[in-house]
């Protein structure tokens, strides 16, 4: 089968690159439209509408974080509560110097919002801390500063912080220079506003097409197999929350101008819940949908003329967010999308029947001999070791005293029967597991407490027992987010992953979303991936399973290559397939090495047979 | 400083801690048996506390309107169990917001049928001396509530059929459904468990916390904190949490402010995440 480069060379280098120029004319387009519309709408509904823009850039910072990253925050409304008061403050305070206002609030309020939010995610993210328990630290982050604010009292300069009285005198907002500067009528307003929000959306459409926004997206789709390729993860998150936190902030400096009056009504739960109602009815994750949701809300309760709902917005907020989530998930865009995709997707049915012949992976040995002489230009032989390695849960030991070297040159098998410890034992040597006692090492570098990024970073590769690969991200894209890994370089990345896509016979599949391959080819997927990594040390966890006979036969070919150039450590249960490559073979039975050695001679060992077998003397010597 | 005086501050300190052990442990239980967090848990104790109002001031005693104000929030929370929670399982940000919009349904129909001050109810206050100070008769009677109602959920989910079989759902659902147990009813159980003790927790402490539409938010905040702080043990972590965090919140309230008890209690649990994201029982080997 011959392909030619040309078109996948031409796929390839769109993944990863920054925002497209049919993106920005879109965003252009529509917010042409909306500023004609800003300067003729009549000017008090210019007014009214220049909140829900602002409502609109709250609910972007809050699609960032949970429609982009998967993190449910409800504390974007305190950074932006945070980012109106010290904004205000600012603008208090120095406006006079300059007689424009916004160049004062919205840097300040973006940095107060910023700050605030990394700190918040410091503790979050580097702890480690569930999903749960992060949607309910940020909950009441925000009761406390509801609370607190009511009877904080406080004088900063001119500007004077009046607990439950609040703060009024804030300037509006006022664009030009010196003295003489004006305020700036409603119509301006709206479309000062809709200027920065448009600026606002573009950079946070082009951080989601970057590098950087794919990684976020594989950490949303799985953040384990995120980090053991390489990315700390914590850090990513870090960084995406603090942006969305000084979104927030500025939104609230621009909200102070807008109302020239703040109160710590602004940190109560009534606003905190009408965040995630914007960005539910727009469509989460698409972050033009938090201002489609926000225009959508703002606009139905203006037309419904205040007096329907009235005082009873609360109420009907609540039951809206309940309808949201049970009967409409996807939003207004999401359910537009869906109606799209379903119309193409029937078209596409009738057009062109897939081949299926094509679609079965083979190994292509030169290009493999080509990456791999290629990533191995640097690295001497390295050898993984754990040194007495003891994992514990409870009364469980799953790992227990663990002495074990590996280097490249022969393939390592671990095996054992069921519950003997052996992914136990590689996910302590891939740090998902930290060891209570013992020492892993990696060359001379101790690793013990390294996390599983760093040792990734290291020179290790890890394939769990379960597939995992992206399942909403296409092959090629997963294969190029594990290549970008390694140099962080666009171009490299879109080179090897290109060519382990050809290695693998993938080519055909490269446009497929990753959840629509079989079992068997996301296994060769997430080995793509790995390999991907040019790792010195390669730990593969049942790579076998779901594979057909044919297909196993080519991971043997494979793995014995590889450990020519790397230590390669396989789990597995198939004794047939372990006959195959040829291995050093370590017995693990109760967490402990039982027995090591040549798998023939193993073989005629009646005590190794007795504890797979399960008969009586060796199953209870422990 | 005197001993009594020591003694009392001790004593206040254990009062509010069991106040907020009260107020969590039906969170805890919903929490740790079916890993959803109610955020409307707040608006179910004001739930229970305004049913047990009304009930007492038809003439019932306040004994009797408490058990009654327990078994009407339980059956509150099996029917949104029924309607809302059940709609959402595997999808738990969507199970926060629906109980997010709940709780502020709650809150504001509170609002509109009650309005927003209540008269609390005639309960004649009567107080112990300790040396040259006093401490309320009806605190140390909540010390004594939130040990028997421990003690009474260790039974109820270690030695009865609910308890085992519910503590197996969770542990091992697969097992479980295919040993014929039922997690649908289970968790209908489990939620109106959680919800009951929640309504109870508004009831008991009527006499000393009124009732108003806004008094869940101020629970909450101490009740989602602590549960998150106590991690996957159920019990003995609510107990050691709540223990812990409302006796330094006293401290400092009775020393200074209740809002800088508050923000104490914050700081606090935030550096204790810090060293135990996923809660101090995290690691523990005992499951209740």
């Amino acid at each position: 089968m011959t392909i030619s480069t040309q078109p996948d060379q031409q796929a390839n280098s769109r993944i990863g690159k920054a925002i497209a120029w049919s993106d920005l004319i879109s965003i252009a387009a529509a917010v042409f439209v909306l500023l004609i519309i800003s300067l003729i709408v009549d000017p008090y509904l210019a007014y009214v509408a220049t909140s829900w823009v602002i409502f609109g850039i709250v609910g972007l910072s809050l699609d960032l974080v949970w429609g982009r990253a998967g993190v449910l925050s409800l504390s974007q409304t305190a950074f932006y509560g945070l980012g109106g008061y010290a904004g205000s403050i600012a603008a208090i305070n120095f406006s006079y110097l300059t007689g424009n206002t916004l160049i004062w609030s919205l840097p300040v309020g973006m940095l107060v919002g910023g700050v605030v939010a990394a700190f918040i995610s410091w503790i979050i993210f580097y702890g480690r801390m569930g999903v749960l328990q992060t949607t309910i630290l940020t909950y009441t982050f925000t009761l406390v500063l509801w609370t607190a604010t009511v009877s904080f009292s406080t004088k900063v300069g001119k500007a004077v912080v009046g607990g439950d009285n609040g703060m009024s005198n804030i300037p509006p907002m006022i664009l030009g220079l010196g003295d003489a500067a004006k305020q700036l009528e409603p119509n301006a307003m709206l479309v000062t506003v809709v200027l920065i929000a448009a600026i606002l959306y573009a950079l946070c459409k082009a951080l989601a097409k970057s590098p950087f926004g794919l990684i976020i997206d594989c950490i949303r789709l799985d953040p384990v197999k995120a980090e053991l390729l390489g990315y700390d993860i914590r850090r990513y998150q870090l960084i995406l929350f603090t942006i969305a936190g000084g979104i927030a902030g500025l939104a609230g400096s621009l909200f102070a101008a807008w109302s020239n009056y703040l109160n710590p009504s602004i940190f109560n739960v009534q606003e905190a819940l009408s965040i995630p109602i914007y960005v539910l009815v727009g469509g989460r994750g698409t972050l033009v949908g938090a201002f489609v949701g926000a225009l959508a809300v703002g606009g139905l309760s203006f037309w419904l003329g205040g007096g329907v709902i009235g005082g009873q917005t609360t109420l009907v907020m609540g039951v809206c967010l309940i309808l949201l989530v049970l009967f409409m998930k996807s939003g207004l865009l999401g359910g537009l999308a869906q109606l799209f995709a379903l119309f193409r997707s029937k078209r596409e049915a009738k057009q062109a029947p897939i081949d299926q012949t094509e679609q079965r992976v083979k190994i292509d040995f030169d290009l493999l001999d080509k990456i791999r002489l290629h990533a191995n230009t640097n690295s001497q032989s390295v050898e993984l070791s754990s040194v007495d390695a003891l994992k514990s849960f409870g009364g469980v030991t799953p790992v227990n005293r663990v002495t074990q070297s590996f280097k490249k040159g022969k393939v390592r098998c671990v095996i054992g029967p069921n519950g003997a410890g052996k992914s136990s034992y590689l996910k302590a040597l891939a740090g998902t597991y930290k060891l209570d006692a013992g020492q892993i090492k990696f060359g001379q570098r101790d690793i013990t407490h390294a996390d599983p990024f760093d040792r990734v970073r290291q020179g290790l590769g890890i394939k769990m027992q379960k597939a995992q690969v992206f399942d909403d991200l296409d092959v090629r894209t997963n294969l190029w987010i594990a290549a970008y890994s390694r140099d962080r370089n666009r171009e490299e990345a879109d080179r090897v992953s290109g060519g382990m896509l050809k290695m693998l016979g993938m080519v055909a599949q490269g446009s497929k979303p990753a959840s629509q391959l079989s079992h068997g080819e996301q296994q060769w997927l997430d080995i793509g991936m790995v390999l991907c990594l040019s790792p010195d040390v390669m730990l593969f966890d049942e790579p076998a399973a779901g594979m057909t006979k044919d297909e196993r036969r080519q991971l043997s070919q494979l793995i014995k290559t590889l450990s020519k150039s790397a230590a390669v450590v396989v789990v597995e249960h198939d004794m047939d397939f372990v006959r195959t490559l040829d291995a050093d073979v370590t017995v693990l039975h109760q967490g402990e090495v039982f027995a090591q050695g040549d798998i023939e001679v193993l073989r005629k060992d009646e005590r190794i047979l007795d504890i797979y077998l399960g008969r009586r003397k060796h199953v209870q010597a422990h | 400083m005197e001993i009594d005086y020591l003694l009392v501050v001790l004593l206040s300190s254990l009062t509010s801690a069991s106040v907020l052990i009260i107020a969590t442990l039906g969170l805890a239980v919903i929490f740790g048996l079916m890993g959803v967090v109610n955020l409307a848990h707040g608006e179910f104790i004001m739930f229970g506390a305004y049913t047990a109002l009304v009930v007492t001031r038809s003439g019932v005693p306040f004994s009797i309107a408490v058990i009654v104000a327990a078994l009407v929030t339980a059956l509150f929370g099996a029917i949104v169990e029924r309607v809302i929670i059940r709609r959402l399982y595997g999808r738990l940000l969507d199970t926060l917001l629906a109980t997010w919009g709940l709780s502020l349904v709650l809150y504001q129909s509170a609002v509109l049928i009650f309005g927003s001050v209540t008269p609390g109810i005639g309960m004649p206050q009567s107080n112990v001396r300790i040396g040259d100070y006093t401490i309320s008769s009806y605190m140390l009677f909540l010390l004594g509530v939130a040990i028997v109602l421990v003690l009474a959920l260790y039974w109820l989910l270690t030695k009865t059929g609910y308890g085992i079989v519910a503590r197996a759902a969770i542990q091992d659902s697969e097992t479980a459904s295919a040993i014929g147990i039922e997690s649908g009813r289970i968790n209908t159980m489990t939620f109106a468990l959680g919800s009951g003790l929640a309504g109870f927790a508004g009831a008991i402490l009527l006499p000393a916390v009124p009732a108003t539409p806004g008094m869940g938010f101020a629970f909450v905040i101490k009740a989602f904190l602590t549960v998150v702080v106590a991690g996957p043990v159920t019990l003995t972590g609510t107990v050691l949490a709540g223990g812990l965090l409302g006796s330094a919140a006293n401290i400092v309230a009775s020393f200074w402010t209740t809002v800088a008890g508050n923000i104490v209690f914050f700081m606090l649990t935030m550096g204790l995440l810090r060293l135990y994201p996923n809660g101090i029982t995290a690691r523990w080997n005992r499951k209740l």
